[in-house]
C-alpha cells in the first residue's frame, strides 16, 4: 500500500508497533501509565488495528493490561 | 530454582509498620522452603481502581522470588488465608529485576520514563481515527 506524500484530509501517521523494535518499550503489567494509554477512557482495549500494535505484541499487551485489572491497578469498567 | 515475582496488596487499615511485619511473614515462609527473597518493594498506600472487600485503597508490595515451587505454593496458602490481604499475583519470570519497578516509579519521578523514548510520547492511538 502507497502511502500519499502530500497531505491529505487526515494526517496518517507512522505505522510501527512501538514495542517490537529491538529497543522497544517492555511491556509490564505493573507500568499502568503505559497500559493506559493503550486503553479507552471508559478502560476497554483498543484493537490493534488502530493502534498498529504486533499481534504479538497485542497479545502480551492484552495479557499485562488484565494481570494489571486484576491487581486493582486499572479498572475493569469506567462509566 | 525458579524465578518469580509476587505483588500483594493488603488492607488499608494496616499500618506500613504491620505492612512491613505482614512482608516478613512471608519472607519467612519462603525461607523455610529454601527459597530467598531478592528484593522486596513496598509502593506504599495507592488507590485501587475499584474497591475490593469495600476497601478503596490498599498497600502494595512487590517481591523478587528465587525459590523451589513448593515454598511459593506454601506461601500463597497463607496468603489465602490471610484475611489482611485482599489479592496477590504470582507470575514466573526468566529475570528478576533488581531496579525499582514501574510501581515505584509513578510515585516518584513521575514523566521521566518518557522522555527520549523516541515519538512516543506523542503516540496518541485514536489520532486520525480509523481509516
Amino acid at each position: 500500500m502507497t502511502v500519499p506524500v502530500t497531505r491529505k484530509p487526515f494526517f496518517r501517521r507512522r505505522k510501527t508497533c512501538p514495542f517490537s523494535e529491538p529497543d522497544g518499550i517492555p511491556i509490564d503489567y505493573k507500568d499502568v501509565k503505559l497500559l493506559q494509554r493503550f486503553t479507552t477512557e471508559r478502560g476497554k482495549m483498543i484493537p490493534s488495528r488502530i493502534t498498529s500494535v504486533s499481534q504479538k505484541k497485542q497479545r502480551e499487551l492484552s495479557q499485562a493490561i488484565k494481570r494489571a485489572r486484576f491487581l486493582a491497578l486499572m479498572p475493569y469498567v469506567l462509566d | 530454582m525458579t524465578f518469580y515475582e509476587t505483588v500483594f496488596v493488603a488492607r488499608q487499615e494496616l499500618s506500613a509498620a504491620q505492612v512491613e511485619t505482614l512482608a516478613a511473614t512471608m519472607t519467612d515462609i519462603l525461607a523455610t522452603g529454601q527459597g530467598e527473597v531478592t528484593k522486596t518493594e513496598f509502593c506504599g498506600l495507592r488507590t485501587l481502581a475499584y474497591s475490593i472487600k469495600k476497601n478503596r485503597k490498599g498497600h502494595y508490595v512487590l517481591f523478587n522470588i528465587q525459590a523451589p515451587s513448593a515454598a511459593v505454593k506454601e506461601m500463597e496458602r497463607q496468603m489465602r488465608l490471610n484475611e489482611d490481604i485482599l489479592r496477590f499475583l504470582t507470575i514466573k519470570v526468566d529475570t528478576l529485576d533488581p531496579e525499582p519497578s514501574a510501581l515505584m516509579q509513578t510515585k516518584q519521578n513521575r514523566d521521566r520514563r518518557y522522555e527520549g523514548l523516541g515519538g512516543h510520547e506523542e503516540y496518541r492511538p485514536y489520532e486520525g481515527g480509523r481509516e
